[in-house]
């Protein structure tokens, strides 16, 4: 044994790195509880104290917007050519040719299955009467495509010659990635005016990344031996580059083009909010605000229409694939133009096809009476989880507990009953040699009693820095603190709070139950044939059209936004949870089999603590997801940055825009960070 | 090895060390030391820096097959790509027939590598979106060589390594000896004087090795290229090197004749290599004898008939129960010194020693 001469070092050598972080969490969080009443600047940041910075960035912005529109409308000019060029071609072909090359083209990538796929897709659309609609959307992503395509390769190739601006670019797509949809539109909105150019340059942007990350890690993956017999072979670098390294990186740059269409698509519909232009996603938003949910799900359903046949084709082209015979592409092209011809004067307008309207009609029949017979049922569930789960989430248990939503009235005393039972807990866990644990624990019912959109401001920060500072050490805690300063400092802080307070409770949803299926997809095969295509679905549609379900039935509001953002933020969850407890290595559990465990011994010992990284990954994914759908969902009734950004979009306000959007950010990087680093950390510890 | 003429290759002083600022921190070790390469070694490992090739001097002679051995991570890989400049050395001096390659401009470096120079590699770096011929005749393609032309060109190098009727495969529908010898007749086809092969055989399988090894010994004996040669197996080293240079966590132990590797190991990494191989096998009776004319020896009728190249084993079979120094002969009847039995027998002992 060793004999420390100073009780306090010996004591500090004895606390964990995290016990440390969250004993000085409780403490900042126990003087603002006690100093709180006193001092008011303790828990809300004073008004005074704020500078202008939405003011500010939008000045600047603005001005370097105006420099710079001279060269941007230009541009716009020059991109209204393919555009046109793009809609007319879309838009005067006869439907027959092009319900035939969508089945030609899926011939050609993946034989019988795609070419059925091609053709079902655009019937359903064709049959929908949204043909020209959809013709204009498609449009907008063809010529948006190519523009990423360049954009994102010609990034990611720089970035992989020049090594030293690698970090910087992915700085840099860690950002635009990050930023949310809405925000890019505003500036975009201010330099091109409104119009379809707009949602064009804005899809363009979005989807360049995925597309400059692929390029990086493909190239980066490309053997080292290859590399090196291209050098050897005397080829110039443009040769290396060109004949050897793209081709060997040929299918993760496919994945990037897969991404890059399914970014495009999405923005493209996201960007219809501007309005201006008759597209699909424009329909979508019209029927929904009109509460015409028939007309709304069949819009929706051919948005997913394409994001399916585009997802499915593209992504067929990044495996090795058989070669399908070609002539059967060419008879089905022939078939079409044939068709095309003999019943050229009667081929009716797209616009006449009213197939699905009465399946339509009969959607918002159903749902009116399904709505009218269970109204009751529904508002019980909503309230139910706003007046139990979300509200005290939010403002804290002694302002949402009262007479007409528990039965009773949240008192002083309780507060003190609850924090004292907390402590006894806490105390009990912490003699127990579960220190951390115990002090969390106080710090969790700390927060449920003050509601997070109330946290005091040093309580929050301190968190943050203790957080970051045993994920990813002192730089990073550092970085994370002076980045909520400046949200602090903008004004922008309560409404990130708010957004924090929403997004957390959906990722906590999340995790809960995306893990839950997980786990039992990881035991049950069964429960993932079930579930795998259902989590395919959910990611291939675009953010946008989970908005109508959860509408159709809760209406607008808070709960409506969290369940679209539990909707689409759950897959990640799933996926990696099932991933993660299904990829142990077989000897492990060959091992604790031998060793006489049981099937849940052998989850609970071997598997989790395994998967506990890959877990954690998904999380992360998870987090990333809800913030971004957070702002899609301002459409229907969200507090907080998202609905600040789409107020700015309305306004045209670049500073608020652009300040909202970079807060969004900011939360989402760190948060980020935050779990990279337990992960990663998770990870050194099991040695993988 | 006449002296008017530069050898193939000369390496002086190369080091290579991986890590950060890698150049000051060599020179200065170097500076510190006094020039003592081993002593300027720890001081590298000391700072976090990785020195997997040291102070390698040697020379390689036109036409030779000098082979690379080592263990796993003792740095052959490192050094033949300084050699062929895939790596650039953090110090010394390369040249390639008297040409400095170290501070040769880039496009030298092409062109050096388009004429010259040729590699196989240990994995086979074969390109995988092209088919058998076409990854053969890349080395003509990014020179400009016309399709037929380059064509014609591998077919025929296509042919030498017998792949013939696989020139339209791609290399995932090859085997692993398959696929190397796709490598070697890439390798072959710009007619190269320098090759380089780093480990070339170590991913197969031990018999497909073995025929590959006999046929790379055939192509050679029909080229006059200067071959660097890497391996770990001693018994590959011994079987094709003219002569060896043995690597040990980057530094350069012994260069030698295979016999001397096997029969005057200098330290114990050397003698456990040399431990695995049968030496009566591969050591030379001119290895031990005595030379001179043997005092006039004249050949009796129970003169056991040693001649300079046999083995240790067939000589000491010949020679087991005499106990007199044995004349030993060459290819025109000449004698060209003697042997003592005993000595031949304590040769074959010496590892038990
Ligand atoms: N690019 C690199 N960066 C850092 N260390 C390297 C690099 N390449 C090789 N090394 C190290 O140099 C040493 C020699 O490696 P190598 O030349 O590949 O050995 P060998 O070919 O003999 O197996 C090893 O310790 C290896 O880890
Ligand atoms: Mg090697």
């Amino acid at each position: 044994m060793t004999t420390a001469a100073d009780p306090v070092s010996a004591a500090r050598a004895r606390l964990t790195p995290g016990a440390q972080a969250a004993l000085v969490t409780v403490l900042v969080g126990c003087v603002c509880l006690l100093l709180g009443p006193n001092l008011p600047w303790l828990t809300a940041w004073p008004a005074a104290w704020t500078a202008p910075a939405t003011q500010w960035v939008g000045v600047g912005a603005e001005w370097f917007l105006n420099a710079i529109k001279p060269a941007a409308r230009g541009f716009s000019e020059v991109l209204r050519f393919p555009m046109d060029w793009a809609n007319f071609v879309l838009g005067a072909t006869p439907w027959p040719l092009l319900v035939g090359g969508a089945t030609a083209l899926g011939w050609a990538i993946g034989g019988v299955r795609m070419a059925m796929l091609g053709f079902a897709g655009l019937s359903f659309v064709l049959a929908s009467g949204y043909w020209a609609q959809s013709m204009n959307t498609l449009a907008l992503v063809a010529v948006s495509v190519p523009l990423a395509l360049l954009l994102g390769g010609a990034i990611g190739i720089l970035a992989n010659e020049f090594t030293r601006i690698r970090g910087a670019v992915q700085a840099m797509l860690d950002v635009m990635q990050t930023v949310p949809t809405f925000a890019y539109l505003t500036p975009l909105l201010l330099l091109f005016g409104f119009g379809p150019v707009v949602g064009l340059i804005a899809s363009a942007i979005y989807a360049a990344p995925p597309m400059a990350r692929n390029v990086m890690l493909g190239l980066e993956r490309v053997d080292a031996e290859i590399k090196e017999a291209a050098v050897m072979s005397g080829g110039t670098r443009l040769q290396q580059l060109f004949q050897v390294e793209i081709p060997s990186a040929a299918s993760q740059i496919m994945v990037g083009v897969n991404q890059c269409l399914m970014a495009a698509l999405s923005m493209v519909i996201i960007a219809a909010v501007i309005g201006g232009f008759d597209d699909i996603g424009w329909e979508v938003l019209l029927t929904m605000r009109k509460a015409q949910f028939g007309q709304s799900l069949l819009a929706g359903l051919v948005i997913v229409a394409f994001a399916v046949i585009i997802d499915r084709m593209s992504a067929a082209l990044a495996l090795e694939r058989r070669r399908y015979d070609p002539r059967v592409a060419y008879s089905l092209i022939g078939l079409a133009v044939v068709f095309t011809v003999v019943f050229w004067s009667h081929l009716p307008d797209p616009a006449t096809f009213t197939l699905l309207d009465p399946l339509a009609a009969a959607v918002d029949h159903g749902l009116g009476a399904f709505t009218a017979d269970n109204g009751a049922r529904l508002d019980a569930i909503k309230n139910g989880a706003m007046f139990y789960g979300l509200l005290p989430l939010k403002i804290g248990l002694d302002d949402a507990v009262l007479d007409f939503t528990w039965g009773f009235q949240w008192t002083a005393a309780m507060s003190l009953a609850l924090y004292a039972l907390a402590l006894v807990a806490g105390l009990l866990l912490a003699l127990r040699e579960r220190l951390t644990g115990g002090l969390l624990l106080v710090i969790a019912v700390g927060m449920l009693e003050t509601g997070i959109a109330n946290l005091p401001w040093p309580f929050v920060l301190t968190a943050t820095a203790a957080l970051a500072w045993v994920a990813q050490g002192r730089g990073f805690a550092a970085i994370a603190t002076g980045l909520l300063l400046t949200i602090l400092l903008s004004g922008l802080f309560e409404r990130a709070l708010l957004s924090l307070y929403l997004s957390g409770a959906a990722v906590f949803a999340c995790a809960l139950v995306g893990g839950c299926i997980g786990l039992l997809c990881a035991v049950s095969p069964l429960a993932w044939r079930i579930m795998r295509p259902i989590c395919d679905m959910l990611q291939t549609i675009p953010l946008f059209v989970f908005l109508i379900p959860v509408l159709m039935f809760f209406q607008i509001g808070e709960f409506s936004a969290f369940l679209a953002i539990c909707l689409y933020a759950v897959v990640p969850m799933i996926r990696y949870t099932r991933h993660g407890l299904i990829s142990t290595p077989g000897e492990m559990i060959e091992a604790a089999t031998a060793s006489g465990a049981t099937t849940w011994q052998t989850m609970r010992d071997v598997r989790a603590p395994y998967a506990a990284p890959t877990i954690l990954l998904g999380l992360n994914q998870t987090i990333l997801y809800a913030f971004a759908m957070l702002v899609i969902a301002a459409l229907i009734g969200t507090t907080g940055l998202g609905q600040s950004i789409y107020l700015a979009l309305g306004q045209a306000d670049v500073g608020l825009g652009l300040s909202a959007g970079a807060s969004m950010a900011v939360l989402a990087l760190i948060a980020d960070r935050l779990v990279q680093g337990f992960a990663e950390e998770r990870r050194r510890a099991l040695g993988l | 090895m006449s002296s008017d003429t530069a050898p193939a290759i000369t390496c002086r002083h190369v080091w290579q060390v991986f890590g950060p600022d890698s150049e000051p921190a060599l020179a200065q070790a170097l500076a510190q030391s006094g020039g003592d390469a081993a002593a300027a070694a720890v001081a590298l490992r000391d700072k976090g820096l990785i020195p997997a090739v040291q102070d390698a001097t040697f020379e390689v002679a036109e036409g030779e097959l000098f082979v690379i051995m080592g263990l796993s991570g003792s740095g052959k890989s490192t050094l033949v790509r300084c050699i062929s400049h895939l790596l650039d050395p953090t110090g010394g001096e390369i040249r390639i027939h008297g040409e400095d390659i170290v501070t040769a401009s880039k496009q030298r470096l092409i062109e050096l590598r388009r004429n010259k120079l040729g590699m196989v590699f240990q994995h086979f770096g074969l390109f995988p979106h092209m088919t058998v011929a076409q990854n053969v005749a890349y080395p003509l393609r990014v020179q400009g060589v016309k399709q037929a032309a380059r064509r014609a060109k591998a077919q025929t190098v296509i042919d030498l390594v017998g792949l013939s009727g696989r020139e339209d495969t791609y290399p995932r529908e090859l085997s692993g000896g398959q696929r190397q010898r796709v490598g070697i007749a890439r390798s072959l086809v710009a007619d190269c004087e320098v090759w380089f092969l780093d480990e070339p055989f170590s991913a197969l399988d031990p018999l497909i090795r073995r025929q590959l090894q006999d046929e790379f010994l055939q192509i050679r004996a029909n080229l006059n290229t200067t071959i660097v040669f890497i391996t770990h197996d001693i018994n590959e080293a011994l079987k094709l090197a003219d002569r060896i240079a043995i690597m040990r966590d980057g530094r350069i132990v012994q260069i030698g004749t295979p016999t001397e590797i096997v029969l005057n190991p200098v330290d114990d990494y050397v003698r456990e290599f040399a431990k695995d191989v049968a030496r009566g096998r591969h050591a030379r009776v001119a290895s031990v004898m005595h030379s001179g004319d043997g005092g006039g020896h004249v050949r009796g009728p129970d003169d056991p008939g040693l001649r300079r190249n046999m083995t240790l084993d067939a000589a000491l079979a010949k020679c087991m129960d005499l106990y007199e120094p044995v004349p030993v002969w060459d290819d025109s009847g000449m004698c060209v010194g003697t042997v003592h039995p005993a000595e031949l027998a304590a040769a074959l002992q010496v590892d038990e020693a």
